[in-house]
C-alpha cells in the first residue's frame, strides 16, 4: 500500500449537444497518506465519480497531475484496485474464480491463487459462496465479492465508487461495518465515493466534501474504531461531524 | 372423475419427468394420427399422399440398400464441414468488428450488403466458377453460416458491459487476455445464438444445394425421385430433415446454452 497524490487535476471535455466545453473537475488538490481511508462525499453531479474514473486511469484527466506512490497514472493498472458500484463480477467465473482473477493475471499458479482467493472469501465470510456463480449470489454478497476480489490483487489504493449504493438499507449497514473492520486487518488506502454523508463519516478518517468539482473542505473525523451502528447511532460527536459535513455540501 | 384425471395426470408428469424424451414425442402423436387418418379415407389420392406405413417401409429399404445412411453422412459431412468454417472465420471477424471502430466503420455496410445475396443467390454463379460439386455446396454453407455468426458476435461483444473491461484492465489482464477473460465469455451467449441462426439457414442451404447441384444428399433424395413420381421417398426427406434438426438442436446447441448464458445467469431460462 503506497499513498496518493492529486495536485491540481482537472477535467474538461467538449459538449457536442451545448456546444462548448464542459468543465466537470476544477483544479482538485487531494493527498492521501498510506493507509488512510478517505471518503469523497457530494451530490450527483459533483464529479466525484469523474475524479475517482481519473484515479483508476479508465478517463484521461486534462490538467495536473496523479502519483500513485510518486509514479504518474497512465492508464489502468493492477496498482489501483477498483470496486464499482454495478459489482462488475465476472458472470462466468465463479465466486472464487472472481477473487483468483487479480493473482491468476499476475501469473500465480493456480494453487497458490485459489489460497489466496479462499483467504480473502474467508475475511469476508463468503467461504460458503466460493463455488457459487455471482448471479446466484444476492446483491449484498456479490459486493462483499467485489470488496475482496479487488483486495486479493493487494493494490497500492483501493478505489470505492458508491460501492453500496445499490443494496438495501440494512445489508449496506452490515457491510459498511465489515468493510471497516477488513480495513482494520488490512489496512489499505482506500478512497470511497458517496453521496451519502453518514456513511462518509462512519467509514473515513477524513472526509472531503466536493461540489461542482471543486473541494469544499476537508474534515478529519476523529471517531474510535472498531466502529458499529449501534454504538454510533446517538453518538453526540458523529451527529456533530455529520451534521457539519451535511451543510458544508448542502451550502453550496 | 376429477380423482382419476389428477391421477393420470401425476402419472404423466412423474413419466416425462423419468423420460424426457417421452415429452418431446407426445406432441407428434396427433399430427402422425391425423396424417394417418386422412390417408386411410383416401382423401387425396394414394400416389400423391401415401400413409405413415409406406414411408417407413420405404425408410426400412433406403437403409437396407445403405442409401440412406451413406446420403445422410453426406448432408451431415458438409454441414459440419461448412459449419466449421463458418465459426472459425466468423468468431474472429465478429470480435474484431465488434472491438474495433475503424474495422466497423469500414466493414460494417460490407457485411450487411453481402448479407443480403441470399445464399442461393450466388449459386448460378458459383456452378460456373466451381461446378457442380463439393466446392459450390461448401462455400454456400459457409457463406450462410458466417453472417448470422459475424452480426451475433458483434452485438455480443458490444454488449458486454464497460464496467467488466475496467475491472479486467484493473486487475492486470493485458490487452490479449481480456479477449479472452472477457470478450469471448461476454459474448459467447450471443454466439451461440447465431450459430443456432447460422446452422439453419445452413441447414436450408443445404438442402436446396443439393436439390439443384448434388449428386447426393438429403435434399437430392428428395428430388430425385420426382422423375417416377414416388412422393414416399419426398416424405420421408421431410421427416428427415425434421428429425436431425431437432437433435442438433437438443444434444448440441440447448446444452452448449444451458452450460454458458443459462448457467451465468445472463440469459433467463
Amino acid at each position: 500500500m503506497k499513498d496518493l497524490t492529486i495536485r491540481n487535476l482537472s477535467k474538461t471535455y467538449f459538449d457536442p449537444y451545448v456546444g462548448t466545453n464542459v468543465t466537470a473537475v476544477h483544479d482538485v488538490s487531494l493527498k492521501v497518506e498510506q493507509g488512510e481511508f478517505v471518503c469523497i462525499v457530494g451530490p450527483s453531479g459533483c464529479g466525484k465519480t469523474t475524479i475517482l474514473n481519473m484515479i483508476a486511469g479508465f478517463i484521461p484527466h486534462t490538467g495536473g497531475e496523479i502519483l500513485v506512490g510518486g509514479r504518474p497514472v497512465k492508464g489502468p493498472g493492477p496498482d489501483r484496485g477498483v470496486v464499482f458500484q454495478s459489482f462488475a463480477l465476472f458472470p462466468w467465473r465463479t465466486v472464487l474464480e472472481n477473487v483468483a482473477f487479480g493473482p491468476k493475471m499476475r501469473g500465480v499458479r493456480k494453487v497458490e491463487r485459489e489460497k489466496i482467493a479462499h483467504e480473502y472469501l474467508a475475511l469476508a465470510k463468503l467461504t460458503e459462496a466460493a463455488g457459487r456463480y455471482p448471479a446466484e449470489l444476492s446483491g449484498g454478497m456479490q459486493q462483499r465479492v467485489g470488496v475482496v476480489r479487488a483486495l486479493a490483487n493487494e493494490p497500492d489504493v483501493l478505489l470505492m465508487d458508491e460501492p453500496f449504493a445499490s443494496v438495501d438499507a440494512q445489508t449496506r449497514m452490515t457491510l459498511q461495518e465489515e468493510l471497516t473492520r477488513i480495513w482494520q486487518e488490512k489496512r489499505p488506502t482506500v478512497i470511497f465515493i458517496t453521496h451519502d454523508v453518514a456513511e462518509a463519516v462512519f467509514l473515513a478518517n477524513r472526509v472531503v466534501a466536493l461540489s461542482k468539482g471543486r473541494v469544499l473542505d476537508d474534515i478529519a473525523v476523529d471517531l474510535p474504531r472498531p466502529r458499529s451502528w449501534d454504538a454510533l447511532n446517538d453518538d453526540a460527536r458523529f451527529k456533530e461531524l455529520s451534521g457539519r459535513v451535511l451543510q458544508l455540501v448542502r451550502s453550496a | 372423475m376429477k380423482q382419476f384425471l389428477l391421477k393420470m395426470w401425476s402419472h404423466c408428469v412423474r413419466l416425462t419427468a423419468r423420460w424426457p424424451s417421452i415429452a418431446s414425442i407426445a406432441p407428434f402423436i396427433p399430427v402422425v394420427a391425423a396424417w394417418w387418418i386422412v390417408t386411410e379415407l383416401q382423401i387425396f389420392p394414394r400416389v400423391f399422399l401415401p400413409g405413415p406405413a409406406e414411408v417407413v417401409r420405404s425408410f426400412g429399404s433406403l437403409v437396407y440398400m445403405g442409401i440412406l445412411p451413406a446420403y445422410l453422412q453426406d448432408s451431415i459431412v458438409r454441414l459440419a464441414v461448412g459449419a466449421f468454417w463458418g465459426v472459425a472465420l466468423g468468431i474472429p471477424l465478429g470480435i474484431l468488428v465488434g472491438l474495433n471502430q475503424r474495422a466497423r466503420t469500414a466493414l460494417w455496410p460490407l457485411l450487411l450488403f453481402f448479407q443480403a445475396i441470399g445464399d442461393i443467390a450466388w449459386l448460378p454463379i458459383l456452378v460456373i466458377w466451381f461446378g457442380y460439386g463439393l466446392t459450390t455446396i461448401t462455400v454456400v454453407i459457409v457463406y450462410t453460416v458466417i453472417f448470422p455468426v459475424v452480426l451475433n458476435t458483434v452485438l455480443g461483444v458490444r454488449s458486454i458491459p464497460i464496467t467488466l473491461h475496467r475491472a479486467a484492465q484493473s486487475l492486470g489482464a493485458s490487452r490479449i487476455r481480456m479477449l479472452w477473460e472477457v470478450v469471448l465469455p461476454g459474448a459467447l451467449p450471443n454466439i451461440v445464438t447465431g450459430l443456432r441462426n447460422g446452422l439453419g439457414y445452413g441447414w436450408r442451404a443445404l438442402i436446396a444445394t443439393e436439390i439443384i447441384v448434388g449428386t447426393s444428399g438429403i435434399g437430392f433424395l428428395m428430388f430425385d425421385p420426382r422423375r417416377s413420381g414416388s412422393v414416399v421417398e419426398i416424405l420421408l426427406g421431410m421427416i428427415i430433415l425434421g428429425i436431425l434438426w431437432y437433435i442438433v438442436d437438443s444434444w448440441i446447441l440447448a446444452p452448449i446454452e444451458r452450460a454458458t448464458g443459462q448457467r451465468w445467469g445472463l440469459v433467463t431460462r
